[in-house]
């Protein structure tokens, strides 16, 4: 999450208008302040879960672990303890009476300075624990608990009661002791999640395309459709500042004779504006088969931002899917194109003749505005590359964008026949990754486009 | 304004609105900070009526500026009555050239005419829309700016650089500065991210379809007519229906709608044949309605 100084700033002047009385009146202040996107708000809610202990909920939970209050026990105690007028020590003071609430905080002020901010791993748990119990003085409490037994048994409580207080003191002992282990590995959990979280974001935009999970599948959609929305909103803000231009002086004049010629209706001369027309062109074959999932995502997603665009998927055949885009959600559709689209699924991938077979039947539908977008890692299974083909293409489009999802490092070696086809592309970039997905797209929105008014 | 939450939740309940408690712990901050505060949301949860019982509240006129894909700086804030300015250009021709008359040469002429420019750049020829009309209002109002995400990317950034200054600058006329920082409520579908800048700004309310007892409460207080078991098992069909997987899930206008016709209907409970003759008013769409017909008895359960 994205939170800049002045979004803490507000966040402050809020808290201070609401102040710290009701919880969830604070939470939804900090919320409203700091948390903008919806998609957010899981997240804010568990770090604020963690950052700002429910000290009422904990303290009815801890009071359940400290055993059922004894009334009758406290009673006779604080009874006794006001008669001798006992002095006890602050720690087992709280022990006997405190809340759950209150021991948390007793809890929380020792381990401020515990140097727990070295805890990193659950293995550590242990030895934090220990220091943080080691900073109460056990020995006090111990001490007051033998005097408070010996009073008793001096005022002549029977050995039944006696060993009902020494239980029940005993038992709020051990809870204690119980909390101050609970709140290093609360501590461990906040710290772990801001660490976690951090890494798999990381590795995950890092992370090859082919070698994802579906449940990082799942995630990465959410990337590429974002992206697709970046292109929407760049696309609509260069078409509206098309439709502004100069004085059509022609048409303004024209029109004025109405008016004995004074201009009172004024005419913009439309700026030209270049719809882009996009052929995409996919291999769908089975060693680019994760990758191809993302490709045909992009895809999809182009489909809808752009009004003429027109996708094909190949692997050695190629055939024409773009009414099934059009008509399919983005699930079915990327399905269908991986298994249902007129292709033979079982042949190996051959560029050249899909290229060949598309030169030879849809050369006529490309103009200048076109640009041609290739998907595929150019491994022809050592057929005939054809990349005359590719030549004839280009020269009839405005462009041609290759986007490779195999590493620089392999073009050329082995089948890969990149080499050949990079000449007759604009704009070769190998796409691995997320992270050179979503540069690549920029690149195609903010240059590309741009470029060629 | 307002001294407290609670405060905030009694008065729009007066207004016959029932807000959450988050809704009113952000309109109290909204109008203790003067901070715009920007709603999202499903469609037809109450968001623009949010902005409606504020203004009701808070007893200040409401200005609503609607998005639409298209809209510019002209529409929003003002124009000139180019028309009109030119009406009277026409009108007062003689009185011009009589003006200009005694000038010995051209650059006289236009000298002249430059010093009467402001008869002709006054408000008497601008036209406030929105934006202006609640910067120059002579009394607090709200401001009320629906569906943002429907305006283009560009009007977005110029509405931040309004809604920070609370002022703008006329060329001819020259920057006018707010006498009261409005109250504005600005709501989107999001039917597209909205700029960093503009979250920024302002408070961030998301308003989700409301809990049940909420509803209930909702539909009680919109249709008092209506029986209360049939209220109870309103709500709770609703509320499986939105569990569904559909196109477009029912909001609460939608159920409200539907308790208006069950009560029209003289309706007393929910029986399999009413709900399939009265669905279409709750939901919108072919193929949900097929969905829905074929899981009615799960939907009536109690």
């Amino acid at each position: 999450m994205r939170i800049s100084p002045s979004e803490a700033l507000d966040a402050l002047a809020a808290a201070s208008e609401v102040g710290l009385v009701d919880r969830e009146t604070f939470k939804t202040t900090l919320a409203a302040t700091l948390i903008k996107e919806f998609r957010d708000r899981p997240t804010f809610d568990r770090l604020f879960d963690l950052y700002f202990l429910d000290l009422e909920a904990l303290g009815q939970g801890l009071q359940k672990a400290l055993g059922p209050a004894d009334p009758r026990v406290q009673d006779m105690l604080d009874r006794m303890l006001a008669e001798e007028g006992m002095e006890l020590d602050d720690l087992t003071e709280l022990l006997m009476r405190g809340g759950g609430s209150e021991i948390e905080m007793a809890i929380r002020a020792s381990g401020q300075n515990a140097g727990l901010e070295r805890l990193m791993y659950f293995l550590q748990v242990g030895f934090f624990s220990r220091r943080i119990s080691d900073r109460f003085d056990w020995s006090s409490i111990e001490a007051d608990v033998e005097r408070l037994m010996r009073l008793l048994e001096t005022r002549g409580l029977d050995p039944g009661q006696l060993a009902r207080v020494r239980n029940y003191l005993e038992l709020r002992l051990e809870a204690f002791k119980r909390m101050i282990r609970q709140h290093v590995e609360r501590e461990l959990e906040r710290r772990a999640y801001r660490q976690g979280e951090k890494l798999t974001r990381e590795v995950l935009s890092e992370k090859p395309l082919f070698a994802l999970t579906a449940d990082e599948i799942a995630q990465m959609k959410a990337v590429v459709a974002r992206l697709a929305r970046k292109i929407k909103d760049a696309l609509a803000l260069r078409q509206r500042q098309e439709q502004r231009g100069r004085i059509d002086t022609r048409r303004t004049t024209r029109r004025s004779l109405q008016y004995d010629g004074v201009p009172m209706e004024i005419f913009l001369k439309r700026r030209h504006r270049e719809k882009p027309k996009l052929v995409t062109v996919c291999d769908v074959s089975d060693s680019v088969r994760n990758a191809s999932r993302f490709m045909l995502q992009l895809v999809w997603s182009l489909q809808e931002c752009f009004s003429r665009v027109r996708s094909y998927v190949f692997v050695s055949e190629i055939a024409e899917v773009t009414q099934a885009f059009n008509t399919y959600p983005v699930e079915r559709a990327i399905e269908w194109a991986l298994k249902g689209a007129p292709v033979d699924y079982h042949c190996r991938s051959d560029f050249g003749y899909a290229f060949s077979r598309f030169a030879k039947t849809e050369l006529d539908a490309l103009d200048r505005k076109t640009t041609i977008l290739v998907l595929g890692d150019a491994r022809n299974n050592y057929n005939d590359p054809q990349a005359w083909a590719l030549r004839l293409i280009r020269e009839r489009v405005k462009g041609i964008i290759w986007l490779n999802p195999e590493g620089q490092w392999g073009w050329g070696i082995g089948d890969s026949v990149m080499p050949l086809y990079a000449p007759a592309c604009d704009f070769v970039r190998e796409c691995r990754t997320i992270a050179q997905l979503g540069e690549v797209v920029d690149n195609l929105v903010h240059r590309w486009w741009r470029r060629g008014r | 304004m307002f001294e407290s939450v609670e405060e905030v939740q009694r008065r729009f309940g007066d207004a016959r609105y029932i807000a959450s408690r988050r809704i009113a712990t952000v309109v109290f901050l909204a109008a203790r900070m003067g901070r715009p505060v920007l709603v999202e949301g499903p469609a037809g949860v109450g968001k623009t009526e949010l902005a409606k019982t504020l203004s009701e509240v808070t007893g200040r006129r409401l200005i609503r500026l609607q998005c639409y894909e298209g809209l510019d700086e002209g529409k929003a804030l003002y124009e000139w009555k180019y028309a009109k300015q030119l009406l009277y250009t026409q009108l007062l021709r003689e009185r011009i050239g009589e003006l200009i008359a005694d000038a010995p040469s051209l650059p006289d002429a236009v000298a002249k005419i430059a010093g009467q420019e402001d008869a002709f750049f006054s408000f008497r020829f601008l036209s406030p829309r929105p934006l202006l009309s609640a910067i120059l209002a002579e009394e607090p109002v709200v401001l009320l700016v629906d569906e943002i995400d429907k305006a283009e990317p560009e009007f977005e950034a110029f509405l931040l650089e309004v809604l920070s200054d609370f002022q703008v600058s006329v060329p001819e006329l020259g920057t006018v500065r707010a006498k009261h920082i409005p109250l504005v409520v600005l709501t989107s579908n999001n039917a597209r991210e909205l700029s960093d800048g503009l979250k920024r700004r302002c408070l961030h309310l998301f308003i989700d379809f409301p809990v049940p007892a909420d509803e209930l409460a909702i539909i009680r207080l919109k249709v008092p007519e209506i029986p209360e078991k049939l209220a109870a098992a309103v709500v709770s069909a609703v509320q499986k229906i939105r569990a569904m997987d559909l196109r477009k899930l029912p909001s609460v206008s939608e159920s409200l709608d539907w308790a208006r016709s069950l009560v029209i209907l003289n309706a007393q409970a929910l029986s399999p044949e009413l709900v399939e003759s009265t669905l279409t008013m709750l939901v919108k769409h072919e193929k949900d309605l097929e969905r829905v017909k074929g899981a009615l008895d799960k939907v009536l359960t109690e």
